[in-house]
């Protein structure tokens, strides 16, 4: 579970980042958090594995105060997959690259090579084992960073940004990785700008502005709050858009386009 | 970190100083820089920090060379105990350690003051060849960036329970490894995108290309130039051959 309370942080050159942050995440739940830029949300998730320190407040990952810990022990249960891959790949080979995380934390050998190989498998990077991170495509790079953090097993996952250059398909699978995670049990939280991503998914949406939570609730709720979704810079996703314009209210919101056909093509029917 | 890399962003503050011609500004600082390296008794040393400081406090830059002399604070006190060590004495070591940081700061002051068009412009009227200019200038703006970017990357090693502080000295120097080479990547495809981005937008299509800024001294600044002049050379004949 993680827990903010009162958080307020202000970085050393005088701007106010995070305002009076309470919040609570529990344990296997999806989150997203969206906002307009410099809204707080990277200051945020920083804050989790304990990148930043709280300057007023303070935050709790099961328990364990962030100003204690070091970013170590709190990485091992919170991952964090970072907007630019080209920031962490710098190993020989992309097997490697998977091993760095697993070494630091004092992974036995044995332990190593089976996470490596579930990793390049899961991923679908098998075939690119002994090539350099750097030769891989722009979505190959991210899915290895993806890998690369989930090989510790970690219990948070956090990614920022997960869909910025990834294509249809690969934003698909990442989905589906997504749902397969909360399945296990693992906690997600999302930082991104793609509100068609994040609507299938149906989250706990957190929206930020000038460093405060203007909004937390399911995602199906926010996208009825105008003055709201104008405030956080949002755009309604095409699904309630398609909805509100063929002036029709599902009882219950269909995430995805393949349940949302089968709903209105009954409705065409039954007219 | 953070701290310390924010210093070297370059802020356009508006003093007396700022408005000044950049190669008045020069002038300034090459003055200090001759000053701080002839400085070779306490007195000179105070004096001329003294007169660094007062500079930085008017051009609104002291928070800043701060920031940006923290590195050089530490070879300072290296300088310091070496000299200590070989038996220089308390003041004259500390003399030395001084002097270095005046030196450092003398330099930073027309680099902390100068914004980078400026630089050019002044490049261009020591008549230097374009694609030098284009370089250096190039580079000088790189600076603040790159250690932006060096922040991020120990941020993302770190998270990947990368501990930068921890064991003997050799282990710190491999830890390094993760660091460097995301960065000197990020380096070299940032600089072949700008290369891209200055060809598609006819970098080199004339030989004299026209500038956006010209410039210009005022009376002001000549003023300035003159008056520095003035005391700059007793000055010198002061610290020469007087004390």
């Amino acid at each position: 579970m993680i827990t903010f309370e009162s958080v307020t942080y202000t970085y050393p050159n005088g701007i106010t980042a995070l305002r009076e942050i309470n919040l609570q995440i529990n344990d296997g739940e999806m989150v997203a958090i969206v906002g307009g830029n410099g809204a707080g949300k990277t200051t945020l998730i920083r804050h989790i594995n304990g990148l930043l320190k709280p300057s007023i407040g303070r935050v709790l990952v099961d328990g364990l105060d962030t100003r204690s810990a070091s970013v170590a022990q709190l990485s091992r249960k919170v991952g964090i997959v970072f907007q630019n891959p080209d920031h962490q790949l710098f190993s020989e080979n992309v097997e490697d690259e998977i091993k760095f995380g697993l070494k630091n934390f004092g992974f036995p050998e044995d332990i190593i090579n089976k996470r490596v190989n579930w990793s390049l498998k899961f991923f679908d990077l098998e075939e690119y084992r002994k090539l350099s991170p750097l030769m891989l495509s722009g979505g190959e790079k991210k899915r290895l960073c993806l890998a690369a953090v989930l090989a510790w097993d970690p219990k948070i996952l956090i990614l920022d940004e997960p869909t910025v250059g990834q294509d249809f398909i690969q934003k698909e699978r990442l989905s589906q990785i997504i749902k397969m995670l909360l399945t296990q049990g693992k906690t997600v939280i999302i930082v991104s700008h793609d509100i068609e991503f994040i609507w299938p998914l149906q989250p706990r949406m957190i929206i930020m502005s000038a460093g405060r939570i203007i909004a937390d609730s399911p995602s199906e709720l926010i996208f009825n709050n105008i003055s709201l979704i104008k405030e956080a810079h949002l755009i309604k996703p095409q699904l309630v858009e398609l909805y509100e314009r063929l002036r029709v209210k599902p009882n219950k919101p269909f995430p995805n386009v393949y349940e949302a056909r089968v709903w209105l093509m009954n409705k065409i029917r039954g007219r | 970190m953070y701290w310390v890399a924010s210093g070297f962003l370059f802020q356009r503050v508006d003093s007396i100083i700022q408005r000044l011609d950049p190669r008045v500004r020069l002038s300034l600082s090459l003055m200090l820089f001759i000053l701080a390296l002839i400085s070779d008794s306490a007195i000179k040393i105070t004096i001329t920090m003294l007169t660094i400081i007062s500079l930085a406090l008017i051009s609104n830059i002291a928070k800043r060379m701060a920031r940006t002399t923290l590195f050089s604070a530490t070879f300072a006190i290296l300088i310091f105990l070496i000299n200590l060590l070989l038996d220089y004495g308390l003041i004259t070591s500390l003399v030395l350690a001084l002097r270095f940081i005046a030196i450092i700061t003398s330099t930073s002051f027309f680099f902390l003051t100068t914004s980078p068009d400026e630089l050019e412009c002044v490049m261009k009227w020591f008549r230097l060849p374009q694609d030098i200019i284009f370089a250096f200038v190039t580079a000088v703006r790189f600076v603040p960036v790159l250690m932006m970017d060096a922040l991020q990357i120990m941020d993302a090693q770190r998270s990947r329970g990368l501990e930068l502080d921890k064991g003997r000295f050799y282990k710190r120097i491999k830890n390094l490894i993760p660091i460097l080479v995301p960065l000197v990547i990020s380096a070299v495809i940032r600089s072949s995108e700008l290369a891209e981005a200055m060809e598609v937008r006819a970098y080199g299509a004339t030989k004299k290309p026209t500038s956006l800024y010209v410039l210009k001294m005022s009376n002001k600044d000549k003023f300035v130039m003159i008056m520095s002049i003035i005391l700059f050379i007793p000055t010198i004949y002061l610290y020469l051959f007087a004390c």
